[in-house]
């Protein structure tokens, strides 16, 4: 188990500029960085891998500075978005390829791919090549041939992105359940927030070239720094509003912000509660498998709601044209200067 | 990989190159533009000749005509291959490959045979055909030649033209020759372009065919640069001919290049349409006749050189002998070329491989910095490696003969010398192969493996390797073929011991002994066959 740490990483490439003042992954946490296409988090991977070199700055793992060592010598195990299987290598000898460099015995790498097969329920497949495999079958393989030297750091880009949906939501499980047992360090990238939530101890989202904000996945999806965190993981209300008294209010609706001037007040729909009452009217709504979502204009602004058809006290069919709102938690976002 | 072995990886290509490439380059610029002062004197003399006129006309002339009839000869081969699959389909294609490995010379002697005056064709229909020592004779080998390269980047573009575009045109009320002008053909036209500049190259840069085959009247300006050197000794006049040459071959090269570029985007497309099994029913049909007829054609075309050469290397007088060959294999000093037959096919072999040694590793550590490695002056050093794709071989024994006949490198006359000229003539195609397949291995490979503890070099040779080997096998047998076929430089810095299958029918041919002539072409034949089938063994596509 290592500890993870970039400090003051820069790194430029024509019209791109990555800056990570800090990032830490602890021993044996499962860390996602999480972010749009082209926001540099796979070139952050790169650099942790000794890929791509950063201008300036410094990779730790533990306390060892590993800038200048080559990717050979890291002891790492990656897993590439197209999995990056040797074609003319059996599932064997693509899983058996560290442990030949290494000079194993014999039995020594007998035993580590059965051990790796297992792992990842692919017992029998040793003879095949990557061609013969499906796609999920070809993600364990690289997902064995990473584990089995027993690297110090797992990293993972973009591992289930090929897959159809039922499949990747098997593998994530898979995935997380096999970093548990190792209790490996793993750095895992991905660009959707359902997966990064379903998988992470941490997450660090990440807009162009910069990281947002590092925090737990229900840190981050209820108390968001800003605007591009609270709405790159899901549907999200910002009402901008003037607060008095630390009180800001849009028509009937009052928040206890404790702080004075203009505030961004956010909140996600599972938060809006609906009763009966008349603080905004219903513009529109959509029917979701068990939920209503709900587009409700209080004083102007849009807040959007989203409650299971029997937490509401109207029948769907018959709705009123006004309903009264709760919202019950929300948080103020960082304003944008 | 340590820096200094990777300083040294990009460094020794670039020596080889500036030494048997860059310097003859120089020497020849020298002996054209210089006396006392840089000067054009040279090079209006040439312009200004009414002779040297007519025969760069004649150059550009001939490559336009031979470019024209090997699409009109290719596009409909092109058709066929990209639309249907029918019997005699695989046999047929294979057939197309031969061409890439025979010897011009050899199919030169065929052309004789067939077409003079007292040769097949002229017994066939009572009267000579009129088309030997002429233009006809010259544009048929280079059809000939590149035909088969028309079939195959046409038809391989067509088959990934997206069917839905011609669907939608279809829906829209298009049809018939409407649709192919307007929709079909726009999406063929960089494979068109692009196997049209390279015919282009080749016929504006041929030697062996015109020399020939074009007799007294028509010859290129590859064939002027020789005559005026070989046998004028004015090599004032040949060097401004090869500056003249070189900078048109340069600007044809860089077309073709660019052409090339958008041509493989143009591949890179997924979709790929199976061609269609034919019917019983369209069999029959005029699909039917028309696929028929053009395979027949084919045949006959490729083969009827071939064979002629076959069928002359066993005849006398009108019977069949041996005499020949027991003439080939005799050990006795041939006079005619200054050394024995078993020398020049011993020479021509191991020239041969030599190339192939050499061309294959040049080649193979140029593709892997083009396609692996970033670093400053990385333009440059691409510029710097595809530049001899635009020299011809005149142009090359030009050069070697002015760089290397006096100190510091006194290489004229030497085995070696030949082997560096046959390796600069043969690796830029090698380097196509090669990079065709490197391309194609997925980066990430290469650093899965370094991930897994593999060094540059263990990646290298254990993931990319393997992978590219195909490629490599093919480029190493293209350096071969190149090799025993090659003619014209060397004959031009060799010496009598050294001389090779090709310098032996050449002299042969001069003599007009066309018998032992054949039987040697039969040899060179084989070992070409032999190259043929090892290309067929790979399945690597260079079709």
């Amino acid at each position: 188990m290592v500890r993870l740490r970039l400090e003051d990483i820069e790194f430029k490439q024509e019209g791109f500029e990555l800056n990570i003042p800090f990032l830490e992954a602890r021993p044996g946490e499962f860390l996602t960085l999480l972010g749009p296409s082209g926001c540099g988090k796979t070139t952050t991977l790169r650099i942790i891998a000794g890929f791509e070199k950063a201008d300036r700055g410094r990779i730790y793992f533990d306390d060892i500075v590993m800038n200048e060592v080559p990717p050979y010598e890291r002891n790492i195990g990656i897993v590439f978005q197209d999995y990056a299987l040797f074609p003319h290598m059996t599932v064997c000898d693509n899983i058996s390829f560290g442990l030949k460099l290494r000079k194993l015995s014999k039995e020594e790498i007998k035993k580590r791919i059965s051990w790796a097969l297992k792992l990842v329920g692919l017992e029998g497949f040793e003879n095949r090549y990557p061609e013969q495999l499906s796609g999920g079958q070809q993600q364990r393989v690289a997902l064995a041939r990473a584990l089995v030297i027993e690297p110090r750091l797992l990293l993972l880009d973009e591992p289930l992105s090929n897959l159809d949906a039922k499949i990747r939501e098997r593998l994530r499980g898979e995935i997380k359940r096999i970093q548990r047992e190792l209790g490996i360090t793993t750095i895992y990238v991905t660009h959707d927030q359902e997966e990064a939530m379903a998988i992470s101890d941490m997450i660090a989202v990440m807009s162009i070239g910069k990281i947002e904000q590092v925090g737990s996945p229900l840190d981050l999806y209820y108390s968001p720094k800003n605007e591009f965190v609270a709405q790159f993981l899901g549907l999200s209300n910002i009402l901008e509003a003037n607060a008095e008294n630390g009180k800001a209010c849009i028509g009937n609706l009052c928040f206890e912000v404790k702080k004075e001037g203009r505030v961004k007040i956010f909140f996600r729909p599972e938060s809006v509660y609906i009763k009966k009452g008349d603080d905004g009217e219903v513009v529109d709504y959509e029917l979701l498998p068990g939920r209503v979502r709900l587009k409700i204009d209080v004083d102007g602004e849009i807040i959007i709601a989203e409650r299971f058809l029997d937490e509401i006290p109207f029948l769907i069919e018959k709705l009123p044209k006004k309903v009264g709102i709760k919202v019950k938690s929300f948080s103020i976002l960082e304003s944008f200067p | 990989m340590g820096m200094r072995l990777k300083n040294l990886i990009v460094l020794l290509p670039l020596i080889f190159l500036f030494l048997f490439f860059y310097f003859p380059l120089i020497s020849i610029l020298k002996e054209g533009l210089w006396n006392n002062g840089i000067t054009l004197k040279y090079i209006l003399q040439v312009v200004s000749n009414n002779y040297h006129r007519r025969i760069i006309f004649f150059t550009f002339w001939q490559a336009l005509a031979s470019t024209l009839f090997t699409l009109l000869l290719g596009l409909p081969g092109a058709y066929i291959f990209a639309k249907y699959d029918f019997p005699g389909k695989g046999i047929l294609k294979a057939l197309l490959t031969v061409p890439f490995v025979m010897p011009s010379i050899m199919v030169a002697l065929g052309f004789i045979i067939l077409f003079g005056r007292s040769g097949i064709l002229a017994h066939l229909i009572g009267r000579d055909p009129g088309i030997l020592y002429s233009w006809k004779a010259i544009i048929l080998a280079h059809v000939f030649y590149n035909f088969p390269v028309v079939v195959r980047m046409v038809s391989s573009l067509w088959q990934r033209i997206n069917p839905h575009y011609e669907e939608a045109a279809l829906s829209l009320g298009a049809r018939g020759f409407a649709l192919f002008r307007k929709v079909t053909l726009p999406m063929l036209m960089p494979a068109i372009f692009a196997s049209s500049m390279l015919t282009f190259v080749f016929c504006f840069l041929s030697f062996s065919i015109p020399l020939i085959l074009g007799g007294y009247q028509y010859a290129t300006i590859e064939v002027d640069i020789f005559t005026a050197i070989m046998t004028l000794l004015d090599f004032k006049t040949g060097a401004a001919l090869a500056i003249i040459q070189i900078s048109l071959s340069f600007v044809f090269m860089y077309l073709y290049l660019k052409s090339l570029d958008l041509y493989v985007k143009a591949e890179e497309q997924r979709i790929f349409k199976k061609p269609l099994p034919l019917t019983l029913r369209e069999l029959l049909s005029v699909n039917g006749v028309f696929i028929a007829a053009y395979s027949a054609m084919v045949f006959i075309f490729i083969l009827s050189p071939l064979m002629a050469v076959v069928y002359h290397s066993f005849t006398y007088g009108g019977g069949f002998t041996l005499e020949w060959y027991r003439r080939v294999f005799s050990p006795e000093y041939n006079p005619i070329f200054g050394a024995n037959s078993i020398t020049a096919i011993r020479n021509s072999l191991f020239f041969g491989f030599s190339t192939v040694l050499i061309s294959t590793l040049l080649a193979l550590s140029i593709a892997y910095i083009m396609y692996r490695w970033e670093f400053k002056g990385k333009n440059l050093f691409d510029a710097l490696v595809m530049l001899p794709l635009a020299s011809s071989a005149i142009t090359l024994g030009l050069g070697y003969i002015k760089a290397f006949h006096k100190p510091p490198l006194n290489l004229l006359g030497t085995w070696y010398l030949i082997v560096f000229a046959h390796t600069i003539i043969a690796y830029p195609f090698v380097l196509r192969a090669i990079s065709t397949v490197l391309k194609k291995i997925k980066p990430g490979l290469k650093e899965a493996a370094m991930s897994l503890g593999a060094n540059e070099l263990k990646a290298f040779l254990k993931v990319e390797l393997p992978l590219a080997f195909g490629g490599i096998v093919v480029g190493a047998i293209f350096a071969f073929a190149m090799s025993i076929a090659e003619l014209g430089a060397t004959y031009m810095i060799y010496k009598p011991e050294y001389t090779t299958i090709t310098i032996a029918i050449y002299r042969f041919l001069g003599s007009r002994q066309f018998g032992p002539a054949s039987a040697m072409s039969v040899i060179l034949m084989m070992v070409s066959t032999i190259a043929f089938i090892l290309i067929e063994r790979t399945g690597e596509e260079i079709w």
